[in-house]
Order: C-alpha cells, then sequence, then structure tokens
C-alpha cells in the first residue's frame, strides 16, 4: 500500500537538503522558540519572521500545495484553541496598519496571532521534515545526545506506523467485504472494538518477532548507528545566515515583550 | 570437523502445551543448502528458530560445534543469520543503510570496514542504489533482498529462511532463487513452494507433525508422489 509520507520530499537533492541535519534541527528550534515568545497580540511580527523558513522551503524545491495541505491538516486543533480566545477575550481594542485602522476586541487579535503563529512554526516544520530524511533527523538528535531509548522509540513509531496502519486498512477492507447493512450502534462498537483488540495483539505479535530479529542479529540494549554526517563550509554560511536573521528580527520585535 | 548444525533428540513444545517438536536429529554439512519442506504447522519454523536459539527445549543443538546455550548465544549471533518470515519484521531501522549496518555495529566492527561490508551487501542483492531509502519504500521483492543484505553483512557462516519466497512474484522468486544458490553459506530454508525447494535444494527434510518424515536428496524425496501427497505436498514441476 502506498503513503503520502510527510518525508517524501526529503530524498530530493538541494543546498537545503545537503544541510547537516543538526544545523537544520538547531536553527528550526530558536526559530520556533521565537516565532511563539512574540507578542500574544502580534500578527505582523510572525509574519515577517514566516520569510525565512518560506525561502527555505522554495529554495528546496518543495511544493507549496503540499506544504498547505499538511498546514490544513492539523489547523482544526489550532483553531479551536484561537476561537477560545475570542469567546473569553472581548476587550474592544484598535489595530493600525499604514492609514488603515480597524476596530476589534482583543480576542480576535489573539485568534489570528495564535493562527500567524502556528503557520509560521508549521513552514519551518515542513522545512526541516521536507528537506531531511527521517533517518538522518535520528542521527542528528543522536548527535545532538536526544537519549537513546527515545530515539529508538522514534525510529520504531517512523517504521511501524505505517505497517500498522496497513494492517488496519486490511481489516476494514476484509469487515466492508462482509458488511451488508448496519447492525446497529452497540454491535458496531463491539466489532469496532474487537478491530482494534485485534489490531493491539497484532501489533504485540510483531513487535516480538522485531524483538527476535535483532536479538539474531546482536542487539544487546546498546544502540548503534553507522552516523555519516559532517559539518561543512555550507552548513556554517547557513547557520551565520539564519541566525543574523533570526537576531535581527528579534532586535526589530522583541519576543517575551507582551 | 565438517557439522554446521547437529540436533539431537531435540524436543520443544509451545508455552500452551502444544507439541512442536518431537524428537528430532538432524545433521547438516557445512555449505550444504537444506530445504525443509512440510504443510503448514508442521514445525518448520519451529525448527528454524530452534536453530536460532529462540525456542529452548529439550534435547542438545550444537552450531560449528559450539553447544547452543546461553554462554555460547553471542558467539553463535555471529555465526548464525536467521531471516524471518515477513521481511518488515527484519527491517527494522528508518534507512535501509542503518539496517544493514546494524548487525555490524553490534559485532563491534571498526567504521570503515562497516561501510564496506554495507556496500558489499547492498551490491550483492542489487540494492546499491536503494543505500539510503526507509524500507517502507521498497518493493515486496526489494524488501526481501534487502533482509538477505542484512545478514550479509554481518558474513554468517549459516543462514536461515523462513519462508522467504512468500508473497513473491514468479520474476522476483527466480531473482531469490539464483541469490540464494549464488550463496556459499550453509542454508537452511523452510517453504511450502515445492518448485522454490526443488530449484534451490542440495538436500531435503520433509516435516510433518513435528517430526522428521524423510531426509535425502530432492529427486528422492521430492518426487515420490505417495510421500508427497501423504503429506499435504505437491511433487514439483521438475524441467526438462
Amino acid at each position: 500500500m502506498h503513503h503520502a509520507h510527510i518525508d517524501r520530499f526529503a530524498y530530493q537533492d538541494s543546498p537545503i537538503h545537503r544541510l547537516d541535519s543538526r544545523i537544520k534541527l538547531i536553527i528550526v528550534l530558536v526559530f520556533t522558540g521565537l516565532v511563539v515568545s512574540l507578542p500574544r497580540t502580534s500578527v505582523a511580527a510572525p509574519l515577517c519572521y514566516g520569510l525565512g523558513p518560506f525561502s527555505m522551503l522554495v529554495l528546496a524545491n518543495i511544493p507549496l500545495r503540499f506544504v498547505a495541505k499538511h498546514i490544513l491538516l492539523i489547523c482544526p486543533f489550532i483553531l479551536v484553541l484561537a476561537l477560545s480566545c475570542v469567546l473569553y477575550d472581548r476587550t474592544p481594542t484598535t489595530v493600525a496598519f499604514g492609514p488603515f485602522l480597524w476596530h476589534m476586541t482583543s480576542g480576535w487579535l489573539r485568534c489570528f496571532a495564535i493562527a500567524v503563529k502556528y503557520l509560521v512554526s508549521m513552514l519551518a516544520l515542513i522545512a526541516l521534515i521536507s528537506t531531511t530524511p527521517f533517518g538522518d533527523l535520528l542521527v542528528g538528535l543522536q548527535r545532538l545526545r536526544v537519549p537513546s531509548p527515545l530515539l529508538i522509540q522514534l525510529g520504531f513509531l517512523y517504521r511501524y506506523i505505517f505497517v500498522i496502519i496497513d494492517s488496519a486498512h486490511h481489516m476494514l477492507r476484509a469487515r466492508s467485504t462482509r458488511k451488508l447493512r448496519f447492525l446497529g450502534w452497540r454491535t458496531e462498537l463491539r466489532v469496532a472494538g474487537a478491530m482494534i483488540g485485534s489490531l493491539l495483539m497484532r501489533s504485540l505479535d510483531t513487535a516480538e518477532r522485531i524483538s527476535l530479529a535483532m536479538q539474531a542479529r546482536g542487539f544487546s540494549g546498546r544502540w548503534h548507528t553507522l552516523s555519516t554526517t559532517r559539518i561543512g563550509l555550507g552548513d556554517w554560511i547557513f547557520s551565520a545566515t539564519a541566525f543574523t536573521y533570526m537576531l535581527g528580527l528579534s532586535l526589530i520585535f522583541r519576543p517575551f515583550s507582551g | 570437523m565438517n557439522k554446521a548444525i547437529e540436533m539431537f533428540d531435540f524436543s520443544y513444545s509451545y508455552p500452551d502445551g502444544t507439541r512442536a517438536l518431537s524428537h528430532v536429529t538432524l545433521s547438516i554439512e557445512r555449505g550444504q543448502k537444506t530445504v525443509l519442506i512440510g504443510p503448514n504447522g508442521a514445525g518448520k519454523s519451529s525448527l528454524l528458530m530452534a536453530i536460532a536459539g529462540f525456542a529452548r527445549g529439550s534435547g542438545k543443538i550444537l552450531i560449528n560445534g559450539l553447544e547452543l546455550n546461553k554462554k555460547n548465544l553471542k558467539a553463535i549471533r555471529a555465526i548464525l543469520g536467521c531471516c524471518l518470515e515477513n521481511p518488515d519484521d527484519q527491517l527494522f531501522m528508518p534507512r535501509l543503510r542503518d539496517d544493514i549496518a546494524f548487525g555490524p555495529l553490534n559485532m563491534g566492527l571498526a567504521p570503515e570496514q562497516i561501510e564496506e561490508r554495507v556496500n558489499e551487501a547492498l551490491s550483492t542483492v542489487g540494492l546499491a542504489h536503494k543505500a539510503d531509502k526507509a524500507p517502507h519504500h521498497l518493493s515486496a521483492g526489494q524488501k526481501r533482498a534487502a533482509a538477505i543484505a542484512t545478514l550479509l553483512s554481518m558474513n554468517p557462516e549459516i543462514i536461515t529462511f523462513d519462508e522467504p519466497d512468500g508473497s513473491l512474484d514468479p520474476r522476483n522468486r527466480n531473482t531469490l532463487t539464483g541469490l540464494l544458490k549464488g550463496l556459499s553459506q550453509t542454508l537452511v530454508i523452510a517453504t511450502c513452494n515445492m518448485n522454490f525447494a526443488y530449484a534451490v535444494a542440495d538436500r531435503t527434510v520433509l516435516v510433518d507433525q513435528g517430526r522428521i518424515i524423510a531426509d535425502g536428496h530432492p529427486q528422492t524425496i521430492m518426487c515420490k508422489r505417495d510421500l508427497m501427497h501423504t503429506h499435504g505436498l505437491e511433487v514439483p514441476l521438475v524441467p526438462e
């Protein structure tokens, strides 16, 4: 079965793809931290920050449609949070943009600010994931001394989530071939519960077999990886540019200031 | 010493009490390609699990003269590679190159040596161009080949395969047959596909109900129509 992998463009070649995963990870982390810590009602500032990851995506030839699709995929969760601000903060306020003036409540302003911050942070995250194969990300995290058990879990999650999704699809297909009518909520829920239980049992079986495969290849609890990453001149130039850009923006739009 | 695997009166039962292997005595020469045939539930996979040290029962197993026990297990893991039925279980790393390197890294080899082994194993199975891909981006045939490469990189003397031809189309099956025939290691292969078994085997062992029923040259065992039919098997289509 074919899945729409979030890292499907990570195997392309571009100057951004060739950067060391550690550099990209650190920059995206610092960037997201700065965006999140911008004033709660600031809308223009995060938009200016957005230029950075947007340029990365364009340089890396990542289709903007793909980016938009993934941003929209998670937006309902953020929208619930953003719209809740509208309900509890009804203080009237005036927003100025050049010669234009708008009257609205602080709640709406915060709602926009959250939405824009989400958009910009997602741009940065997608720029990272779409230009770095997951294996390289794990190697980068390992080099940054992230604890090994956490990396093992992340690696397995990425490797087996698709296997489990395939299993679930096969079960649903098998059910639909025999399901000729609606059986009532109670029965339907019982069937769904049995299917989830069966999926869990299959996952446990798979986990057991993976454990055997690992033991058969000498695994004794210590995790080793073949890491070949090296920070080169391009990485230093990219880091210098990114940090200058972020420093410049944080001097103009002070984070933690409201 | 010319024996790769020796089993003496080995019996094994599942935790629920079902008898999987019953008084199995078997001896496999070095470099021999032995194919275990038998119906579903005959005990073929259990026999492979026992050889790999994952099914502990009564009796004695020697791998390259080393007794299979807790003390020798680490040394035996370096000698014996075990290829599971589902390649998705075998390929657990996010990138193929890392998966192939997993065994050599655990063996404590030097990075240059590991690199060399990884490249060699990938070339042997024809997947050098997929080294940096994630396993879920490979086709069924490529996954099977990759699973074999994960073992070849460890340079084991013995490799066991559980249904390696499962869910492969004829072209991929032929590629796999060529690959297995080209390996110099001692191979123990469990399969239900008689044509595949006939194409690969130097020796055939018929297993049913946890016992060894017949053991010998593929032609002498697999061409006996009555014997094959009695145990729910079919006679292979032998090419002219």
